[in-house]
């Protein structure tokens, strides 16, 4: 299980049906980096987008907690605050950037949206464009860029826009090589701890859950079947892991 | 030459395509931003006057706007005079009957957007104001100029509800289209054929405008 010691950031209970899905979840994110891990279609990116307020589900509780008892209530039966006042960043699976802004522009976006300073949003997203390697396509379009260069800026969009209170990731390394990964992760806790920011992410990459040391949640079939520190839930998956790479040498 | 013809369709074409810019924009994102019964019906009833002879909506306001019905006998006392025959219950009429060609190109613009761009600008915090003015109307631009033409024109070019409605009275309803009309009934042929050639002019000025924009966009529909 999570830390016990951590006192919870927010608290997030899904239950409904999409399509043929049963979703019956109900997390607690403590950890610093909380990871989504299970195949396709298990409920992942459902979860982060009842989280955003974007699901038509009716049974979603969502609450932040502020200081020792009391919480914010971010959805439950009665409220729904919408999406853009929940504090929350999001980068989606699809990189869905604006093809009628640059990739500065894009980036851009949620400090336009937000009321600090103009110093400070310089200093934002020219660190969220050092951060993912974007400094040589600041003036291209969406449609000039690769895949992997897609997804940086939507990475990059997400951890510029200010007064984030929980960062979510759906799949953030979707088409970004294993070299470049490596060396994002790293970074990417790292610059998160020092904002102070929760993360919630998604993946069905082993090796990216090891490497995060991450809080993982393991999803099966719209509900919880495991959670705890990565080395421990997903402890079948690493000896299969690391058998097939021993094979490989 | 009918000048005053020329300067009151222009003026009415303006008028009626700015107020329809703003009631189909709302109405368009309305329809195009959901399913169910509600919108499909509207949808339908925006889209009459494209089937419906003029004659049969300028009917129906000239009567509903008159005293003959308790809502006509209302705005009467309201406004002081009946709308029928003047300016304004021209513009209402003319917003009415080219709804539909302002509607139809914003729906499918709209439609057209990945909705996933919109809900991302929400969870980066744009409000649903700043959504529309920096992500959906930049991206519907091609639906817009779309709209603007087709209502402009189609108002240029209206006939019927404009005699049902407003009559003929020259320099209030008298617009192009009933000048013409009057001037073969007088059989004044090279008169109507001035008038004539200013509609087709305008007409086709305000369509070269929204396909020389298509082209350049390699864009082979009118939205």
């Amino acid at each position: 299980m999570s830390d016990p010691h951590q006192h919870p950031h927010h608290r997030l209970g899904v239950r409904c049906r999409i399509g043929s899905l049963q979703i019956e979840v109900d997390l607690e994110l403590s950890a610093p980096w909380t990871l989504l891990f299970g195949p396709s279609g298990s409920g992942k990116s459902s979860l982060l987008r009842a989280a955003c307020g974007l699901s038509d589900c009716e049974g979603v509780t969502f609450a932040r907690h502020l200081h020792e008892d009391n919480w914010l209530t971010l959805q439950d039966d009665s409220d729904h605050m919408p999406a853009h006042l929940r504090d929350l960043r999001w980068a989606p699976q699809h990189a869905s950037l604006f093809p009628h802004l640059t990739v500065r522009e894009n980036i851009e976006f949620g400090t336009r949206c937000a009321h600090s300073s103009t110093a400070q949003n310089q200093a934002r997203i020219a660190d969220a464009m050092r951060l993912f390697r974007l400094d040589n396509l600041v003036s291209r379009r969406p449609r000039d860029l690769s895949g992997g260069e897609r997804q940086r800026v939507n990475l990059a969009r997400a951890f510029a826009a200010p007064g984030c209170k929980l960062m979510l990731l759906d799949e953030p390394f979707n088409g970004i090589d294993h070299a470049l990964r490596d060396e994002l992760l790293p970074e990417m806790r790292a610059w998160l701890r020092d904002h102070n920011i929760p993360a919630l992410s998604v993946t069905h990459d082993v090796e990216e859950a090891l490497q995060l040391q991450a809080d993982v949640v393991l999803l099966r079939d719209g509900k919880v079947e495991a959670q705890g520190p990565a080395s421990e839930v997903l402890q079948k998956d690493r000896v299969r892991l690391m058998s097939s790479l021993s094979q490989l040498r | 030459m009918d000048s005053s013809a020329i300067a009151l369709t222009l003026r009415l074409a303006c008028v009626t395509t700015v107020c329809l810019l703003l009631i189909a924009t709302p109405l368009a994102g309305w329809i195009a931003s959901g399913h169910g019964l509600a919108r499909r019906i509207v949808q339908a009833a925006v889209a009459l006057p494209l089937v419906l002879p003029p004659t049969v909506l300028g009917f129906y306001l000239l009567v509903g706007l008159g005293p003959l019905t308790s809502f006509g006998r209302a705005l009467i006392r309201i406004i002081g005079h009946p709308l029928a025959f003047t300016f304004t219950g021209l513009v209402i009429g003319s917003i009415l009957f080219s709804l539909p060609f302002a509607v139809q190109p914003l729906v499918a613009g709209f439609s057209g957007i990945d909705l996933e761009l919109v809900e991302t600008a929400r969870v980066l915090g744009a409000s649903p104001w700043t959504v529309f003015w920096r992500v959906v109307a930049p991206l519907s631009r091609a639906a817009f100029l779309a709209s603007v033409v087709l209502a402009f024109t189609h108002t240029v070019g209206e006939f019927g509800v404009v005699l049902m409605l407003g009559g003929d009275i020259p320099g209030v309803t008298r617009t192009l289209s009933i000048a013409i009309y009057d001037q073969v009934q007088e059989a004044n042929y090279a008169a109507a054929n001035r008038a004539a050639l200013w509609l087709v002019a305008l007409s086709f000025l305000a369509l070269l405008a929204l396909y020389a924009r298509s082209s350049t966009r390699r864009e082979g529909s009118l939205v």
